[in-house]
């Protein structure tokens, strides 16, 4: 579709007529009439019909060629992209082996319950090597709220390295440990701050170019969406229809470059009826956005993370906390009898995607 | 319209500026549809272009491209050069000292420089106590932990305590014995500190969005102190004006947000807390704290908005002096880290005598002569 229109093999002045009106490329031309066209470039009705046949004819084939995938196809696709590992073993099995690369994947809690914190880790677990069943990649954190503090990532990072450290066996692991210390983690972790959601916008536009020119990253963070998005908006309707734009946006970039998106969002109280509870920010449209979403919340002084929406596993409540070290396992003697529910995590051990750990 | 890009240059440069003129886009277009900012370009989306201007779907993206490309402040950096200290403008690679090592170490070095930063706590508690200690500790030079700059403290509540500024000034080097007594001389503790007051969230928003930023980008401060956010808030809104609270909550936020990133100057605001209720509120969200009777007031809207937040609780008993010289004594207080990015959920002793706070470690209080006495 991005063929450019000099490489058709039309009348020299034909092409100047069109380039000088701004059709560059095939995608430009497609989706016009003949009219429109001849009217537009300035050239004859005849000349724009042969244009549009041309470009159409091809573009077509390339569509079918890209729908010709069996389900088996995909889901081994699906499979190779992997997913990256939280460091909680709990909320792994229940997103199926960690947060899936290609995916967006929404986190909402209240302030302080672990979002920021979840996001670093995610961002430093994309970069674990290969051979420890990582993913080797790199992440991009989009700071908009300005709680990325480096110093945080400096401890996940050391803790990352150091459990790394430990279980290192063979050679070859041995061998990819030497790439795999805090300075080249953040050397990879790149980081961007907006200021307001326009900038937030400027960067998603650039975002595709940057994904091209760093194709090793898997993880796109966007921390938190919901800030710039809350204030400054009068016109309700203008936010949906640019939140949906982005969301769009993002999507495409996650199944077009093979990165995990993730989004989190702020906790808004929400009064009907007399009673009021605590539901995710942005409104019900927004609900639709991501392809999953976990909802962090408190349960007396524990810490739950709810998968809410997700098309492939059950939904499941796991304990995690924060430690020094970043987010991590409770200890199973700290396991309290109710507050998890074992047949939930049962069947989320039976989880349909198998483990990647091993590959 | 054929040969629009190249006649109309000299157009383009004047409405969009030279970073948009080398490429391909036909910007009288855009122009025609009045789009005339950046911004206005940004804040809608490829197809509204579309609609507006007539130009083509890879036009606007790279319309979209050109102009974000010289929207953004700054390209993406990594966080090893962030960690270097190469970028100050994402992290200025130190803070504001709390001028008492013991609640520095709370903090890992004190009150990070941009984002807000709450201290909530009953009446009592010492939390204007904190928030004139760091008026004075935010003029040292930075190698003692300061900002070598003054403070803005605006009271919504009371009127300021002068006098016990005073004393604190008359105090520091007390409170400061480890630093050099000529240094604490030199300093013009009083002419650095402006006092501003708000009776009502007109006044509010008119000192944060026209004079605080007049001092703040004179370099005479880079500190905001706000005591309280909660007065006006708890006494302008009826219980069903609920939405244009938070609006008013979110502007007067966000309004604080861009002071402290634009100038790297931390912003204290001072909260009050409410009575926690029985039983599970679904409402509200205790933060795992279940011990304490209070929670910081004004809830979730405001809570979206804090960086870090702190609390001030004060406990039964008492303490002796804590100085030799000194015939004050106070009550035990404990500073909890409720929340924040960087910091684990700890809690240090502390209390509040004649030459300000002072955390006290956990471990050695006897040798210190310090007794909590419980009654």
């Amino acid at each position: 579709m991005q063929r450019a229109v000099s490489s058709y093999p039309f009348a020299p002045s034909v092409k100047v007529k069109l380039l000088n009106a701004g059709f560059h490329s095939a995608a430009d031309l497609c989706d016009l009439r003949p009219l429109q066209l001849s009217k537009e470039a300035g050239i004859s009705q005849e000349e724009a019909v042969e244009v549009l046949q041309a470009v159409r004819c091809e573009p077509g084939q390339e569509r079918a060629a890209a729908s010709q995938l069996t389900a088996l196809e995909l889901l081994e696709r699906e499979q190779e992209l992997g997913s990256i590992v939280t460091f909680c073993s709990a909320l792994d099995t229940a997103l199926g082996g960690g947060l899936p690369v290609g995916k967006t994947t929404e986190v909402c809690g209240a302030p302080g319950v672990g979002k920021t914190q979840l996001c670093i880790q995610l961002a430093v677990d994309a970069q674990i090597p290969v051979c420890f069943g990582g993913l080797g990649g790199k992440s991009l954190y989009i700071d908009t709220e300005g709680s990325f503090l480096v110093q945080r990532a400096v401890d996940i990072a050391q803790a990352a390295v150091e459990h790394c450290g430990l279980l290192a066996e063979d050679a070859e692991q041995q061998e990819s440990l030497k790439e795999f210390t805090v300075e080249t983690v953040l050397s990879n972790l790149f980081l961007v701050r907006c200021h307001d959601y326009v900038e937030l916008l400027a960067e998603t536009y650039l975002l595709a170019d940057f994904l091209a020119h760093h194709p090793e990253i898997r993880l796109v963070v966007i921390d938190s969406i919901a800030f710039p998005f809350r204030h400054d908006f009068d016109d309700l309707s203008q936010r949906t229809r640019l939140l949906n734009g982005l969301a769009q946006q993002l999507i495409q970039m996650a199944t077009n470059h093979n990165v995990a998106v993730i989004l989190t969002n702020q906790m808004t109280t929400k009064v009907w009826n007399g009673h009021s509870k605590l539901v995710p920010a942005l409104g019900e449209s927004w609900g639709h956005a991501a392809t999953q979403r976990l909802i962090l919340h408190w349960e007396g002084t524990n810490r739950l993370a709810s998968l809410y929406k997700s098309p492939s596993q059950t939904e499941a409540t796991v304990r995690y906390q924060i430690t020094a070290q970043g987010f991590r396992d409770v200890p199973h003697s700290n396991q309290p009898k109710a507050s998890v529910d074992p047949t939930v995590s049962q069947s989320g051990s039976m989880s349909k995607r198998p483990r990647m750990e091993e590959v | 319209v054929p040969g629009i890009f190249s006649r109309h240059y000299k157009a383009r440069r004047a409405v969009l500026g030279k970073d948009y003129c080398n490429r391909n886009v036909p910007f009288l277009r855009v122009q025609y549809a009045n789009l005339r900012s950046a911004r206005d370009i940004l804040s809608l989306s490829g197809p509204d272009i579309q609609r507006l201007t007539h130009l083509s779907k890879s036009d606007v993206q790279h319309l979209h491209k050109a102009v974000a490309v010289s929207y953004r402040r700054l390209s993406p950096v990594t966080a090893l050069q962030v960690h270097r200290g190469e970028c100050p403008s994402l992290d200025p690679g130190h803070k504001l000292s709390l001028a008492c090592p013991v609640l520095d170490s709370l903090l890992r070095g004190g009150v990070p420089l941009a984002g807000i930063t709450e201290l909530a706590g009953e009446s009592s508690a010492g939390k204007t106590q904190l928030g004139l200690q760091l008026c004075l500790s935010v003029q040292y030079p930075l190698e003692y932990g300061g900002l070598n700059s003054g403070a803005v403290y605006i009271c919504t509540e009371d009127s300021f305590p002068i006098k016990r500024l005073r004393q604190l000034i008359s105090q520091q080097p007390r409170l400061r014995s480890e630093l050099p007594p000529a240094l604490i001389r030199r300093i013009r503790f009083s002419d650095n500190v402006y006092i501003e007051h708000a009776a009502d969230l007109g006044a509010l928003q008119a000192c944060i969005s026209q004079r605080v930023p007049i001092l703040l980008s004179r370099g005479l401060v880079r500190l905001v102190v706000l005591d309280s956010v909660t007065a006006l808030f708890r006494s302008e809104f009826q219980a069903d004006e609920g939405m244009e609270r938070a609006r008013q909550m979110s502007a007067l936020a966000a309004t604080l947000h861009r002071l402290s990133h634009n100038y790297s100057a931390p912003v204290l605001c001072i909260n009050q807390v409410t009575d926690v209720m029985d039983g599970p509120d679904p409402a509200n969200c205790n933060f795992g704290l279940v011990d304490n009777k209070v929670r910081p007031a004004l809830g979730m809207a405001w809570a979206n908005q804090v960086m870090v937040r702190l609390m001030l609780l004060r406990l039964p008993g008492y303490m002796g002096p804590r100085s030799q010289g000194s015939s004050s004594s106070s009550a035990p207080r404990r500073l909890e880290v409720v929340f924040a990015p960087h910091l684990p959920r700890a809690s240090c002793l502390c209390g509040v005598w004649e030459e300000g706070v002072r955390g006290l470690t956990s471990t050695e209080p006897g040798d210190q002569e310090i007794k909590v006495l419980v009654p």
